[in-house]
Protein backbone atom coordinates (compact mmCIF):
# COMPACT_ATOMS: atom_id res chain seq x y z
CA UNK A 1 0.00 0.00 0.00
CA UNK A 2 0.77 3.61 -0.38
CA UNK A 3 1.54 4.80 2.90
CA UNK A 4 0.91 8.39 2.75
CA UNK A 5 -2.08 7.87 0.49
CA UNK A 6 -3.81 5.61 2.95
CA UNK A 7 -6.81 3.40 2.75
CA UNK A 8 -8.87 4.56 -0.64
CA UNK A 9 -6.58 7.75 -0.51
CA UNK A 10 -8.42 9.15 3.06
CA UNK A 11 -4.85 9.08 4.70
CA UNK A 12 -5.66 6.33 7.09
CA UNK A 13 -3.47 3.80 7.07
CA UNK A 14 -4.27 0.29 7.51
CA UNK A 15 -2.52 -1.91 10.07
CA UNK A 16 -2.86 -6.42 9.28
CA UNK A 17 -2.31 -8.64 12.18
CA UNK A 18 -2.61 -12.85 12.34
CA UNK A 19 -5.31 -13.58 14.67
CA UNK A 20 -5.04 -17.23 14.13
CA UNK A 21 -3.99 -19.83 11.47
CA UNK A 22 -7.04 -19.07 9.87
CA UNK A 23 -7.99 -15.41 10.24
CA UNK A 24 -6.17 -11.86 10.40
CA UNK A 25 -7.69 -8.60 11.40
CA UNK A 26 -7.31 -4.93 10.02
CA UNK A 27 -7.14 -2.21 12.17
CA UNK A 28 -8.49 0.64 10.79
CA UNK A 29 -8.03 3.27 13.63
CA UNK A 30 -8.15 3.31 17.26
CA UNK A 31 -11.34 4.91 18.24
CA UNK A 32 -15.27 4.43 17.71
CA UNK A 33 -16.27 7.02 14.99
CA UNK A 34 -18.50 7.86 12.62
CA UNK A 35 -16.12 8.13 8.86
CA UNK A 36 -14.36 5.28 10.29
CA UNK A 37 -17.37 2.42 10.37
CA UNK A 38 -17.93 3.97 7.00
CA UNK A 39 -14.56 3.40 6.25
CA UNK A 40 -14.65 -0.17 7.74
CA UNK A 41 -18.13 -0.78 6.00
CA UNK A 42 -16.80 0.13 2.45
CA UNK A 43 -13.69 -1.74 2.57
CA UNK A 44 -15.70 -5.06 4.05
CA UNK A 45 -17.87 -4.67 0.66
CA UNK A 46 -15.01 -3.80 -1.84
CA UNK A 47 -13.53 -7.00 -0.64
CA UNK A 48 -16.76 -9.50 -0.50
CA UNK A 49 -17.36 -8.43 -3.88
CA UNK A 50 -13.70 -8.69 -4.93
CA UNK A 51 -12.41 -12.04 -3.06
CA UNK A 52 -9.54 -13.58 -3.31
CA UNK A 53 -9.21 -17.52 -3.14
CA UNK A 54 -9.80 -19.30 0.15
CA UNK A 55 -12.03 -16.32 1.81
CA UNK A 56 -14.44 -17.71 3.85
CA UNK A 57 -15.93 -14.36 6.00
CA UNK A 58 -15.64 -11.11 7.29
CA UNK A 59 -16.26 -9.84 10.88
CA UNK A 60 -16.47 -5.69 11.17
CA UNK A 61 -16.12 -4.14 14.16
CA UNK A 62 -15.59 -0.45 16.04
CA UNK A 63 -12.02 -0.52 14.84
CA UNK A 64 -11.54 -3.20 13.01
CA UNK A 65 -12.42 -5.51 10.13
CA UNK A 66 -11.60 -9.55 10.57
CA UNK A 67 -10.74 -11.64 7.87
CA UNK A 68 -11.46 -15.34 8.16
CA UNK A 69 -9.97 -17.83 5.33
CA UNK A 70 -9.33 -21.40 4.39
CA UNK A 71 -5.52 -21.85 4.79
CA UNK A 72 -5.49 -24.42 2.11
CA UNK A 73 -7.02 -22.38 -0.56
CA UNK A 74 -4.60 -19.57 -0.16
CA UNK A 75 -1.70 -21.24 0.15
CA UNK A 76 -2.73 -23.00 -3.15
CA UNK A 77 -3.51 -19.35 -4.50
CA UNK A 78 -1.16 -17.44 -7.09
CA UNK A 79 -1.12 -14.25 -4.50
CA UNK A 80 2.43 -13.32 -3.61
CA UNK A 81 3.96 -14.53 -0.35
CA UNK A 82 5.45 -17.65 1.56
CA UNK A 83 2.65 -17.77 4.32
CA UNK A 84 -1.08 -17.12 4.54
CA UNK A 85 -0.47 -14.04 6.20
CA UNK A 86 1.67 -12.08 3.09
CA UNK A 87 -0.71 -13.64 0.69
CA UNK A 88 -3.90 -12.71 2.25
CA UNK A 89 -2.14 -9.17 3.49
CA UNK A 90 -1.03 -8.37 -0.19
CA UNK A 91 -4.54 -9.20 -1.40
CA UNK A 92 -5.96 -6.72 1.47
CA UNK A 93 -3.45 -4.46 0.37
CA UNK A 94 -5.10 -4.11 -3.03
CA UNK A 95 -8.62 -3.59 -1.71
CA UNK A 96 -7.53 -0.80 0.24
CA UNK A 97 -5.96 0.95 -3.37
CA UNK A 98 -8.95 0.35 -5.08
CA UNK A 99 -11.07 3.39 -5.92
CA UNK A 100 -13.45 3.62 -3.35
CA UNK A 101 -17.45 3.10 -4.31
CA UNK A 102 -20.24 3.97 -2.01
CA UNK A 103 -21.47 0.98 -0.51
CA UNK A 104 -23.66 -1.03 -3.16
CA UNK A 105 -25.36 -2.74 0.47
CA UNK A 106 -26.71 0.35 1.15
CA UNK A 107 -27.69 0.80 4.89
CA UNK A 108 -30.92 0.51 6.21
CA UNK A 109 -33.37 2.74 8.34
CA UNK A 110 -35.03 0.36 10.76
CA UNK A 111 -37.63 2.05 13.16
CA UNK A 112 -37.48 -0.14 16.25
CA UNK A 113 -41.14 -0.01 18.29
CA UNK A 114 -40.39 -0.06 22.09
CA UNK A 115 -42.37 -0.55 25.15
CA UNK A 116 -40.91 1.49 28.03
CA UNK A 117 -43.48 0.77 30.79
CA UNK A 118 -42.26 -0.42 34.19
CA UNK A 119 -42.47 -4.17 34.02
CA UNK A 120 -40.08 -4.20 31.41
CA UNK A 121 -37.71 -1.26 31.72
CA UNK A 122 -36.72 -1.96 35.26
CA UNK A 123 -33.87 0.15 34.90
CA UNK A 124 -35.38 3.08 33.62
CA UNK A 125 -35.43 4.84 36.66
CA UNK A 126 -31.31 3.98 37.45
CA UNK A 127 -30.72 5.82 33.89
CA UNK A 128 -33.67 8.84 35.14
CA UNK A 129 -31.48 9.08 38.54
CA UNK A 130 -28.47 8.88 37.18
CA UNK A 131 -28.61 11.37 34.67
CA UNK A 132 -30.86 14.08 36.83
CA UNK A 133 -34.03 13.58 34.32
CA UNK A 134 -37.64 11.94 34.24
CA UNK A 135 -38.56 9.12 33.42
CA UNK A 136 -40.69 10.46 30.69
CA UNK A 137 -37.62 12.85 29.94
CA UNK A 138 -35.70 9.73 29.65
CA UNK A 139 -38.16 8.00 27.08
CA UNK A 140 -38.02 11.23 25.07
CA UNK A 141 -34.51 11.55 24.52
CA UNK A 142 -34.36 8.22 24.17
CA UNK A 143 -36.61 8.02 21.45
CA UNK A 144 -35.78 11.49 19.35
CA UNK A 145 -32.31 10.03 18.44
CA UNK A 146 -30.97 8.73 15.40
CA UNK A 147 -28.52 5.40 16.35
CA UNK A 148 -25.88 4.06 13.92
CA UNK A 149 -25.07 -0.04 14.42
CA UNK A 150 -21.28 -0.10 14.96
CA UNK A 151 -21.40 -4.10 15.15
CA UNK A 152 -23.09 -7.11 15.63
CA UNK A 153 -21.84 -9.00 18.92
CA UNK A 154 -21.86 -10.72 21.73
CA UNK A 155 -24.86 -13.23 21.05
CA UNK A 156 -26.56 -13.42 17.71
CA UNK A 157 -27.82 -10.63 16.24
CA UNK A 158 -27.14 -7.99 19.24
CA UNK A 159 -26.40 -4.96 17.47
CA UNK A 160 -24.11 -2.36 19.40
CA UNK A 161 -25.48 1.08 18.79
CA UNK A 162 -23.68 4.70 19.15
CA UNK A 163 -24.61 8.38 18.68
CA UNK A 164 -26.73 8.35 21.55
CA UNK A 165 -27.54 11.68 23.14
CA UNK A 166 -25.05 11.76 26.13
CA UNK A 167 -27.50 13.16 28.33
CA UNK A 168 -28.61 9.34 29.14
CA UNK A 169 -24.82 8.12 29.41
CA UNK A 170 -25.01 5.24 32.16
CA UNK A 171 -22.55 2.94 33.14
CA UNK A 172 -23.06 -0.55 33.41
CA UNK A 173 -23.99 -2.74 36.06
CA UNK A 174 -21.73 -3.97 38.56
CA UNK A 175 -22.78 -7.20 38.94
CA UNK A 176 -24.86 -8.20 35.39
CA UNK A 177 -28.27 -9.33 35.65
CA UNK A 178 -28.52 -13.65 35.20
CA UNK A 179 -31.29 -13.22 32.74
CA UNK A 180 -32.41 -10.70 30.72
CA UNK A 181 -35.26 -11.00 28.78
CA UNK A 182 -34.98 -11.23 24.84
CA UNK A 183 -36.19 -7.98 23.29
CA UNK A 184 -34.74 -5.77 26.23
CA UNK A 185 -33.23 -2.20 25.31
CA UNK A 186 -30.71 -1.46 27.56
CA UNK A 187 -27.85 1.14 27.95
CA UNK A 188 -24.24 0.49 28.79
CA UNK A 189 -21.94 4.13 28.91
CA UNK A 190 -22.74 6.05 26.06
CA UNK A 191 -24.26 2.88 23.90
CA UNK A 192 -27.77 1.36 23.34
CA UNK A 193 -28.53 -2.28 22.42
CA UNK A 194 -31.43 -4.67 22.25
CA UNK A 195 -30.97 -8.19 24.00
CA UNK A 196 -32.11 -10.75 21.35
CA UNK A 197 -32.26 -13.54 23.09
CA UNK A 198 -32.71 -14.27 26.96
CA UNK A 199 -29.28 -14.11 28.45
CA UNK A 200 -27.30 -12.65 31.51
CA UNK A 201 -26.17 -9.17 31.35
CA UNK A 202 -24.95 -6.36 32.60
CA UNK A 203 -26.64 -3.34 30.39
CA UNK A 204 -29.35 -0.80 32.31
CA UNK A 205 -32.69 -2.06 30.64
CA UNK A 206 -35.07 0.73 29.45
CA UNK A 207 -37.76 -1.10 27.36
CA UNK A 208 -38.45 -3.96 25.82
CA UNK A 209 -39.54 -4.15 21.67
CA UNK A 210 -41.82 -6.74 20.51
CA UNK A 211 -39.60 -7.85 17.66
CA UNK A 212 -37.37 -10.60 16.96
CA UNK A 213 -33.95 -9.38 16.57
CA UNK A 214 -32.54 -12.78 15.38
CA UNK A 215 -34.23 -15.45 13.36
CA UNK A 216 -32.78 -18.02 11.95
CA UNK A 217 -35.74 -18.86 9.28
CA UNK A 218 -34.53 -15.19 7.32
CA UNK A 219 -32.40 -14.57 4.65
CA UNK A 220 -30.64 -12.22 7.19
CA UNK A 221 -31.25 -13.96 10.60
CA UNK A 222 -30.03 -10.85 12.38
CA UNK A 223 -32.42 -7.43 11.77
CA UNK A 224 -30.07 -5.34 12.19
CA UNK A 225 -26.54 -5.13 10.34
CA UNK A 226 -23.57 -2.72 10.63
CA UNK A 227 -23.94 0.58 9.33
CA UNK A 228 -27.82 0.34 9.66
CA UNK A 229 -29.49 3.52 11.10
CA UNK A 230 -31.92 3.11 13.68
CA UNK A 231 -34.94 4.94 16.02
CA UNK A 232 -36.93 4.21 18.34
CA UNK A 233 -40.47 4.14 18.92
CA UNK A 234 -42.19 4.27 22.04
CA UNK A 235 -45.42 1.43 22.11
CA UNK A 236 -47.64 1.00 24.99
CA UNK A 237 -48.62 -2.15 26.46
CA UNK A 238 -51.51 -3.16 24.08
CA UNK A 239 -49.68 -2.41 20.68
CA UNK A 240 -46.66 -4.35 22.65
CA UNK A 241 -49.26 -7.65 22.82
CA UNK A 242 -50.68 -6.53 19.31
CA UNK A 243 -47.35 -7.44 17.69
CA UNK A 244 -46.91 -11.19 18.73
CA UNK A 245 -43.52 -11.67 17.53
CA UNK A 246 -41.65 -13.35 20.36
CA UNK B 1 -32.95 -47.30 4.20
CA UNK B 2 -31.32 -45.33 6.08
CA UNK B 3 -29.62 -46.24 8.91
CA UNK B 4 -31.34 -45.47 12.27
CA UNK B 5 -30.61 -45.71 16.26
CA UNK B 6 -32.63 -44.68 19.12
CA UNK B 7 -31.34 -42.85 22.46
CA UNK B 8 -31.75 -44.87 25.45
CA UNK B 9 -29.39 -42.41 27.83
CA UNK B 10 -28.27 -39.31 26.27
CA UNK B 11 -25.29 -39.05 28.83
CA UNK B 12 -24.41 -35.58 30.44
CA UNK B 13 -24.72 -33.51 27.44
CA UNK B 14 -25.16 -34.61 24.14
CA UNK B 15 -25.39 -32.51 20.74
CA UNK B 16 -24.99 -32.89 16.77
CA UNK B 17 -21.74 -31.24 15.60
CA UNK B 18 -19.98 -30.23 12.33
CA UNK B 19 -16.95 -28.51 11.77
CA UNK B 20 -18.94 -25.39 12.86
CA UNK B 21 -20.99 -22.32 11.26
CA UNK B 22 -18.29 -19.29 9.63
CA UNK B 23 -20.51 -17.82 7.31
CA UNK B 24 -22.77 -15.58 9.99
CA UNK B 25 -19.71 -14.87 12.43
CA UNK B 26 -20.08 -10.85 10.88
CA UNK B 27 -23.94 -11.11 12.78
CA UNK B 28 -22.41 -12.77 15.50
CA UNK B 29 -23.60 -16.42 15.64
CA UNK B 30 -20.48 -18.37 17.14
CA UNK B 31 -18.89 -21.00 14.71
CA UNK B 32 -19.60 -23.82 17.28
CA UNK B 33 -18.96 -27.23 16.07
CA UNK B 34 -17.22 -30.21 17.37
CA UNK B 35 -14.90 -29.10 20.08
CA UNK B 36 -11.95 -31.56 19.07
CA UNK B 37 -12.59 -31.29 15.49
CA UNK B 38 -9.69 -34.45 14.87
CA UNK B 39 -11.74 -36.43 16.89
CA UNK B 40 -14.52 -35.45 14.89
CA UNK B 41 -13.17 -35.88 11.71
CA UNK B 42 -11.28 -39.45 12.07
CA UNK B 43 -14.58 -40.91 13.29
CA UNK B 44 -15.85 -39.83 9.99
CA UNK B 45 -13.18 -40.72 7.90
CA UNK B 46 -13.22 -43.89 9.36
CA UNK B 47 -16.90 -44.73 8.30
CA UNK B 48 -16.19 -43.41 4.95
CA UNK B 49 -17.84 -39.84 5.41
CA UNK B 50 -16.84 -36.59 4.61
CA UNK B 51 -14.91 -34.62 7.04
CA UNK B 52 -17.99 -31.91 7.43
CA UNK B 53 -20.49 -34.67 8.20
CA UNK B 54 -22.67 -34.33 11.39
CA UNK B 55 -21.54 -36.50 14.63
CA UNK B 56 -23.09 -36.82 17.77
CA UNK B 57 -20.62 -35.07 20.76
CA UNK B 58 -21.07 -36.78 23.81
CA UNK B 59 -19.75 -35.95 27.02
CA UNK B 60 -18.31 -38.08 29.51
CA UNK B 61 -19.51 -41.66 29.52
CA UNK B 62 -22.49 -42.76 31.23
CA UNK B 63 -24.55 -42.89 28.18
CA UNK B 64 -26.12 -45.84 25.63
CA UNK B 65 -28.34 -45.93 22.51
CA UNK B 66 -29.58 -48.77 20.70
CA UNK B 67 -29.36 -49.55 17.17
CA UNK B 68 -32.77 -49.70 15.24
CA UNK B 69 -31.64 -50.59 11.75
CA UNK B 70 -28.07 -52.58 11.01
CA UNK B 71 -25.84 -49.45 11.08
CA UNK B 72 -21.80 -48.67 10.35
CA UNK B 73 -20.61 -46.04 12.87
CA UNK B 74 -17.38 -45.27 14.15
CA UNK B 75 -16.55 -43.15 17.30
CA UNK B 76 -13.17 -41.43 18.30
CA UNK B 77 -12.18 -39.19 21.15
CA UNK B 78 -11.23 -39.80 24.85
CA UNK B 79 -14.39 -38.91 26.66
CA UNK B 80 -15.65 -42.44 26.66
CA UNK B 81 -15.16 -46.13 25.03
CA UNK B 82 -18.10 -47.93 23.07
CA UNK B 83 -18.82 -51.05 24.70
CA UNK B 84 -20.95 -53.85 23.05
CA UNK B 85 -21.57 -57.32 23.67
CA UNK B 86 -19.51 -57.26 26.82
CA UNK B 87 -16.25 -55.94 24.96
CA UNK B 88 -14.54 -52.24 24.69
CA UNK B 89 -14.75 -51.00 20.62
CA UNK B 90 -11.88 -50.06 19.14
CA UNK B 91 -11.83 -46.48 18.15
CA UNK B 92 -11.34 -44.80 15.12
CA UNK B 93 -12.34 -47.93 13.20
CA UNK B 94 -15.82 -48.57 11.34
CA UNK B 95 -17.49 -50.86 13.41
CA UNK B 96 -20.78 -53.15 12.40
CA UNK B 97 -23.79 -53.33 14.12
CA UNK B 98 -26.80 -55.82 13.79
CA UNK B 99 -30.57 -53.92 14.44
CA UNK B 100 -31.43 -54.30 17.75
CA UNK B 101 -27.81 -54.20 19.13
CA UNK B 102 -27.66 -51.84 22.33
CA UNK B 103 -24.05 -50.14 22.64
CA UNK B 104 -23.15 -48.19 25.93
CA UNK B 105 -20.43 -45.30 26.50
CA UNK B 106 -18.09 -46.74 29.13
CA UNK B 107 -15.97 -44.21 31.12
CA UNK B 108 -12.53 -43.30 29.85
CA UNK B 109 -10.21 -41.42 32.30
CA UNK B 110 -8.17 -39.62 29.53
CA UNK B 111 -10.46 -36.96 28.20
CA UNK B 112 -14.17 -35.47 28.01
CA UNK B 113 -15.37 -35.71 24.63
CA UNK B 114 -16.06 -38.38 22.32
CA UNK B 115 -17.73 -38.32 18.82
CA UNK B 116 -19.92 -40.77 17.13
CA UNK B 117 -19.82 -40.99 13.08
CA UNK B 118 -22.37 -42.78 10.91
CA UNK B 119 -22.31 -43.64 7.73
CA UNK B 120 -23.95 -41.11 5.43
CA UNK B 121 -23.77 -38.24 8.62
CA UNK B 122 -26.51 -37.79 11.16
CA UNK B 123 -29.43 -36.47 8.93
CA UNK B 124 -30.36 -33.15 10.72
CA UNK B 125 -31.65 -29.94 9.01
CA UNK B 126 -28.64 -27.52 7.75
CA UNK B 127 -29.73 -24.29 9.89
CA UNK B 128 -27.40 -21.12 7.88
CA UNK B 129 -25.25 -23.71 6.12
CA UNK B 130 -23.92 -26.18 9.42
CA UNK B 131 -26.06 -29.09 11.10
CA UNK B 132 -23.89 -27.81 14.74
CA UNK B 133 -25.92 -27.11 17.53
CA UNK B 134 -25.82 -24.07 19.51
CA UNK B 135 -27.57 -24.39 22.99
CA UNK B 136 -27.50 -20.92 23.79
CA UNK B 137 -30.06 -19.72 20.95
CA UNK B 138 -31.54 -23.06 20.51
CA UNK B 139 -30.68 -23.54 17.09
CA UNK B 140 -28.76 -25.98 14.81
CA UNK B 141 -28.45 -29.61 15.10
CA UNK B 142 -31.15 -32.00 16.35
CA UNK B 143 -33.44 -29.28 17.32
CA UNK B 144 -31.28 -27.07 18.34
CA UNK B 145 -31.10 -29.19 21.62
CA UNK B 146 -29.18 -31.30 24.26
CA UNK B 147 -30.31 -34.93 22.64
CA UNK B 148 -32.85 -36.41 25.11
CA UNK B 149 -34.17 -40.15 26.33
CA UNK B 150 -35.98 -41.84 22.68
CA UNK B 151 -34.73 -39.32 20.79
CA UNK B 152 -34.36 -41.00 17.09
CA UNK B 153 -31.60 -40.21 14.73
CA UNK B 154 -31.28 -41.15 11.32
CA UNK B 155 -28.22 -41.36 9.15
CA UNK B 156 -27.89 -39.74 6.00
CA UNK B 157 -29.70 -41.41 2.24
CA UNK B 158 -26.70 -40.74 0.80
CA UNK B 159 -23.90 -43.11 2.01
CA UNK B 160 -20.37 -42.88 0.15
CA UNK B 161 -19.06 -45.60 -2.48
CA UNK B 162 -16.19 -46.44 0.61
CA UNK B 163 -18.93 -46.32 3.25
CA UNK B 164 -20.98 -48.82 1.61
CA UNK B 165 -17.79 -50.87 0.20
CA UNK B 166 -16.95 -51.48 3.95
CA UNK B 167 -20.51 -52.32 5.16
CA UNK B 168 -20.47 -54.84 2.38
CA UNK B 169 -16.90 -56.21 3.48
CA UNK B 170 -17.82 -56.47 7.32
CA UNK B 171 -20.77 -58.18 6.39
CA UNK B 172 -20.03 -60.20 3.95
CA UNK B 173 -17.35 -61.84 6.51
CA UNK B 174 -19.75 -61.43 9.31
CA UNK B 175 -17.02 -58.94 11.12
CA UNK B 176 -17.99 -56.27 13.24
CA UNK B 177 -14.48 -54.37 12.39
CA UNK B 178 -11.76 -54.62 9.68
CA UNK B 179 -8.41 -55.58 11.01
CA UNK B 180 -7.30 -51.66 10.00
CA UNK B 181 -7.36 -48.35 12.20
CA UNK B 182 -6.39 -44.71 11.76
CA UNK B 183 -3.90 -44.40 13.79
CA UNK B 184 -5.02 -40.90 16.13
CA UNK B 185 -1.89 -41.42 18.58
CA UNK B 186 0.47 -40.56 15.69
CA UNK B 187 -1.33 -37.62 15.03
CA UNK B 188 -0.95 -36.48 18.68
CA UNK B 189 1.97 -34.97 20.82
CA UNK B 190 3.00 -37.28 23.19
CA UNK B 191 3.23 -34.41 25.90
CA UNK B 192 -0.37 -33.44 25.91
CA UNK B 193 -0.35 -31.00 28.65
CA UNK B 194 1.92 -28.89 26.90
CA UNK B 195 0.07 -26.47 24.53
CA UNK B 196 1.67 -24.53 22.07
CA UNK B 197 0.69 -21.40 21.83
CA UNK B 198 1.40 -18.14 19.09
CA UNK B 199 1.97 -15.33 21.13
CA UNK B 200 -1.46 -12.17 20.65
CA UNK B 201 -1.36 -9.12 19.07
CA UNK B 202 -1.95 -7.48 22.78
CA UNK B 203 1.13 -9.16 24.44
CA UNK B 204 2.84 -5.77 24.81
CA UNK B 205 0.56 -4.55 26.91
CA UNK B 206 1.59 -7.08 29.57
CA UNK B 207 4.97 -6.95 31.55
CA UNK B 208 7.80 -8.60 31.18
CA UNK B 209 7.47 -11.20 34.59
CA UNK B 210 4.11 -11.99 33.13
CA UNK B 211 4.59 -12.69 29.81
CA UNK B 212 7.69 -14.81 31.09
CA UNK B 213 5.18 -16.66 33.97
CA UNK B 214 2.89 -17.48 30.97
CA UNK B 215 5.34 -19.39 29.37
CA UNK B 216 6.63 -21.02 32.22
CA UNK B 217 4.04 -21.59 34.77
CA UNK B 218 1.42 -24.06 35.17
CA UNK B 219 -2.66 -23.25 34.76
CA UNK B 220 -5.23 -25.46 35.95
CA UNK B 221 -8.30 -26.25 34.40
CA UNK B 222 -11.10 -24.72 36.86
CA UNK B 223 -15.13 -25.56 36.65
CA UNK B 224 -15.99 -22.88 34.61
CA UNK B 225 -15.13 -24.50 31.70
CA UNK B 226 -17.66 -25.31 29.00
CA UNK B 227 -18.00 -25.52 25.43
CA UNK B 228 -17.35 -21.69 25.34
CA UNK B 229 -14.18 -21.08 27.01
CA UNK B 230 -12.11 -22.73 29.56
CA UNK B 231 -11.24 -20.54 32.54
CA UNK B 232 -7.58 -21.68 33.92
CA UNK B 233 -6.19 -21.00 37.50
CA UNK B 234 -2.62 -19.95 38.01
CA UNK B 235 -0.51 -17.15 38.66
CA UNK B 236 -2.60 -13.97 37.26
CA UNK B 237 -1.11 -11.69 34.90
CA UNK B 238 -0.29 -8.07 35.43
CA UNK B 239 -1.10 -5.27 33.10
CA UNK B 240 1.19 -2.51 32.10
CA UNK B 241 -1.27 -0.88 29.76
CA UNK B 242 -4.16 -0.28 31.23
CA UNK B 243 -6.76 1.10 28.29
CA UNK B 244 -9.48 -1.05 26.98
CA UNK B 245 -9.63 -2.90 23.98
CA UNK B 246 -12.24 -1.89 21.27
CA UNK B 247 -14.50 -5.22 21.21
CA UNK B 248 -12.59 -6.95 18.16
CA UNK B 249 -13.58 -10.46 16.51
CA UNK B 250 -12.21 -13.09 18.39
CA UNK B 251 -12.28 -16.91 17.17
CA UNK B 252 -11.56 -20.37 19.12
CA UNK B 253 -8.00 -20.78 20.89
CA UNK B 254 -7.64 -17.16 21.63
CA UNK B 255 -6.59 -16.82 25.17
CA UNK B 256 -8.23 -14.43 26.58
CA UNK B 257 -6.52 -12.18 29.70
CA UNK B 258 -9.77 -10.83 32.11
CA UNK B 259 -9.71 -7.60 33.86
CA UNK B 260 -8.51 -9.79 37.43
CA UNK B 261 -5.54 -10.88 35.39
CA UNK B 262 -7.19 -15.00 34.90
CA UNK B 263 -6.68 -16.40 31.82
CA UNK B 264 -9.39 -17.79 29.58
CA UNK B 265 -8.95 -19.77 26.31
CA UNK B 266 -12.01 -19.66 23.87
CA UNK B 267 -13.95 -22.72 22.58
CA UNK B 268 -15.89 -23.34 19.85
CA UNK B 269 -19.18 -21.33 21.26
CA UNK B 270 -17.10 -18.62 22.11
CA UNK B 271 -18.60 -15.12 21.40
CA UNK B 272 -18.01 -13.79 17.91
CA UNK B 273 -16.05 -10.08 19.51
CA UNK B 274 -14.66 -9.68 22.87
CA UNK B 275 -12.67 -6.93 24.64
CA UNK B 276 -10.30 -8.45 26.75
CA UNK B 277 -6.61 -8.18 25.74
CA UNK B 278 -5.58 -11.30 23.72
CA UNK B 279 -2.06 -12.85 24.83
CA UNK B 280 -2.19 -15.50 22.74
CA UNK B 281 -3.70 -18.26 20.74
CA UNK B 282 -3.59 -21.67 20.84
CA UNK B 283 -2.10 -23.30 17.73
CA UNK B 284 -4.41 -25.33 15.71
CA UNK B 285 -3.50 -28.64 16.04
CA UNK B 286 -3.20 -28.46 19.71
CA UNK B 287 -7.05 -27.30 20.25
CA UNK B 288 -7.74 -30.81 19.98
CA UNK B 289 -5.88 -31.46 23.01
CA UNK B 290 -7.86 -28.61 24.82
CA UNK B 291 -10.95 -30.02 23.64
CA UNK B 292 -10.59 -33.07 25.83
CA UNK B 293 -9.12 -31.14 28.70
CA UNK B 294 -11.04 -31.54 32.15
CA UNK B 295 -11.66 -29.17 35.64
CA UNK B 296 -8.09 -30.01 37.67
CA UNK B 297 -6.21 -30.46 34.66
CA UNK B 298 -2.69 -29.27 34.24
CA UNK B 299 -1.28 -27.31 31.61
CA UNK B 300 1.47 -25.23 30.74
CA UNK B 301 2.32 -23.32 27.64
CA UNK B 302 5.38 -23.38 24.77
CA UNK B 303 5.67 -20.51 22.03
CA UNK B 304 6.12 -21.03 18.85
CA UNK B 305 5.76 -18.70 15.92
CA UNK B 306 3.05 -18.50 13.66
CA UNK B 307 4.95 -19.03 10.60
CA UNK B 308 5.57 -22.47 12.55
CA UNK B 309 2.34 -23.16 14.01
CA UNK B 310 0.99 -22.63 9.74
CA UNK B 311 3.10 -25.20 8.86
CA UNK B 312 2.42 -27.38 11.73
CA UNK B 313 -1.47 -27.00 10.40
CA UNK B 314 -0.58 -27.66 6.47
CA UNK B 315 1.58 -30.57 7.62
CA UNK B 316 -1.55 -32.02 10.15
CA UNK B 317 -4.38 -31.58 6.86
CA UNK B 318 -1.48 -33.35 4.26
CA UNK B 319 -1.34 -36.15 6.93
CA UNK B 320 -5.45 -36.00 7.33
CA UNK B 321 -5.94 -36.01 3.47
CA UNK B 322 -3.33 -39.13 3.27
CA UNK B 323 -5.89 -41.17 5.26
CA UNK B 324 -8.65 -40.27 3.45
CA UNK B 325 -6.72 -41.08 0.38
CA UNK B 326 -5.60 -44.72 1.82
CA UNK B 327 -9.29 -45.46 2.92
CA UNK B 328 -10.23 -44.91 -0.79
CA UNK B 329 -7.68 -47.06 -2.70
CA UNK B 330 -8.74 -49.79 -0.17
CA UNK B 331 -11.87 -50.06 -0.93
CA UNK B 332 -12.68 -47.93 -4.61
CA UNK B 333 -11.54 -49.42 -7.55
CA UNK B 334 -10.51 -47.47 -9.82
Amino acid sequence: MNEQLGCFETGIPIEIYGLSEKSVTITFGTAIDNDLLGLITDFNQLLLQNPFSGLISTVPAYTTLTVFFDPLSVMLSDLPGEVCFEKVSAHLNKIAQIKREKSKVIADNVVIPVCYDDDFGWDLSIVARTNKLTETEVIDIHTAGEYVVFMIGFVPGFAYMGGMDTRLSTPRKEVPNAKIPAGSVGIAGNQTGIYPMETPGGWQVIGRTPLKMFNVTRSQPSLLKGGDLVTFKAIGIDEFNACAEL
Amino acid sequence: MSMKISIIKPGLLSTVQDLGRYRYLSQAVPVSGAMDELAHRLANKAVGNDDNDATIEFTYADASFKAETDILVAYSGDGAFLFYNDQVMPAEKPLFFPAGSVIKLIHNAIGVRTYLAIAGGWDVPDVMESKSTYLTADFGGFKGRILQKADVLIGGTTISEASQEILKELIHRSLTYPNWRISRESLLPEKRQNIRVVLGNEIGWFDAASIISFLTNSYTVDRRSNRMGYHLSGKPLVRKVKKELLSTAVTPGIIQVTGSGDLIILMADCQTTGGYPRIAHVAAVDLPLCAQLKPGNTIHFSEISSDEAEELFLEREQDLSLITTAISLKYIKT
